[in-house]
């Protein structure tokens, strides 16, 4: 089944702006706070899947967002999916600033 | 996945995602491979890949199978720095679920993440 219409397809340059946009309005120019964290990353996930949501597209959205402070250590992501790959699609963006990274996933889910 | 003709709109019980299984999934599989794993970032993100492709497989053949599934893996040094993963979604709460866990030792840890969405 090929989506036809770019209204229900999973664009990723759409997406990756979102998540830029939500990036930087929660955690724009802060620097890591372990106290602020947790509010952090919880407004990331949840501005993203509100600006997700108003795209109106037959979707279901998973957002994560990893917060880890800068201090040399190593990390590493990877994520694997059974899915549809012709309506089914992911977005990852990476940011960082001095103090922080911070790595949001965006998977859609086509209904 | 093919579009299939069964006209299902809710799984019954024994077809639903269940988080204590996938759990126990994502555990066996990530205690087996990482005990006593240092952190090499030549070898992590073959790893890291090899890791969700076999949590992948194990949760398939744990017979959910009207599922879409998404597997997360992050491994990370563990150096004293802060770390937070959170995640939200947007789905059917009735038919929908995740599971996850993490694994830690003294120089990496591990969290994997399992979610699964319900293919109508």
């Amino acid at each position: 089944m090929f989506p036809l219409n770019l209204q229900t397809a999973f664009i990723v340059e759409e997406v990756s702006k979102i998540i830029k946009e939500s990036v930087e309005a929660a955690i724009g120019g802060n620097a890591y706070q372990h106290s602020r964290v947790n509010q952090w990353s919880t407004s990331v996930v949840e501005q993203c899947l509100s600006q997700l949501s108003k795209l109106g597209k037959p979707f279901k959205y998973i957002v994560t967002c990893i917060i880890m402070q800068k201090n040399g250590a190593g990390l590493q992501t990877a994520s694997t999916c059974f899915w549809d790959n012709s309506t089914d699609g992911s977005c990852a963006v990476r940011w960082e600033n001095k103090s922080m990274y911070c790595i949001v996933s965006v998977f859609g889910l086509a209904i | 996945m093919e579009a299939s003709d069964t006209y299902l709109i809710r799984p019954n019980h024994q077809h639903k995602f269940k988080p204590a299984v996938v759990k126990e999934c994502i555990r066996e599989v990530v205690r087996e491979r990482l005990s006593g794993l240092r952190y090499d970032p030549e070898e992590v993100p073959e790893l890291s890949r090899s890791l969700a492709d076999c949590i992948k497989d194990k949760v398939k053949n744990s017979g959910f199978d009207r599922y879409k599934l998404v597997v997360q893996v992050v491994i990370g040094e563990q150096r004293g720095q802060g770390v937070k993963m959170s995640s939200r979604c947007l789905w059917d709460a009735d038919t929908d679920s995740y599971a996850e866990d993490v694994f830690m030792n003294d120089s990496l840890f591990c969290a994997v993440a399992v979610f699964g969405s319900y293919y109508y």
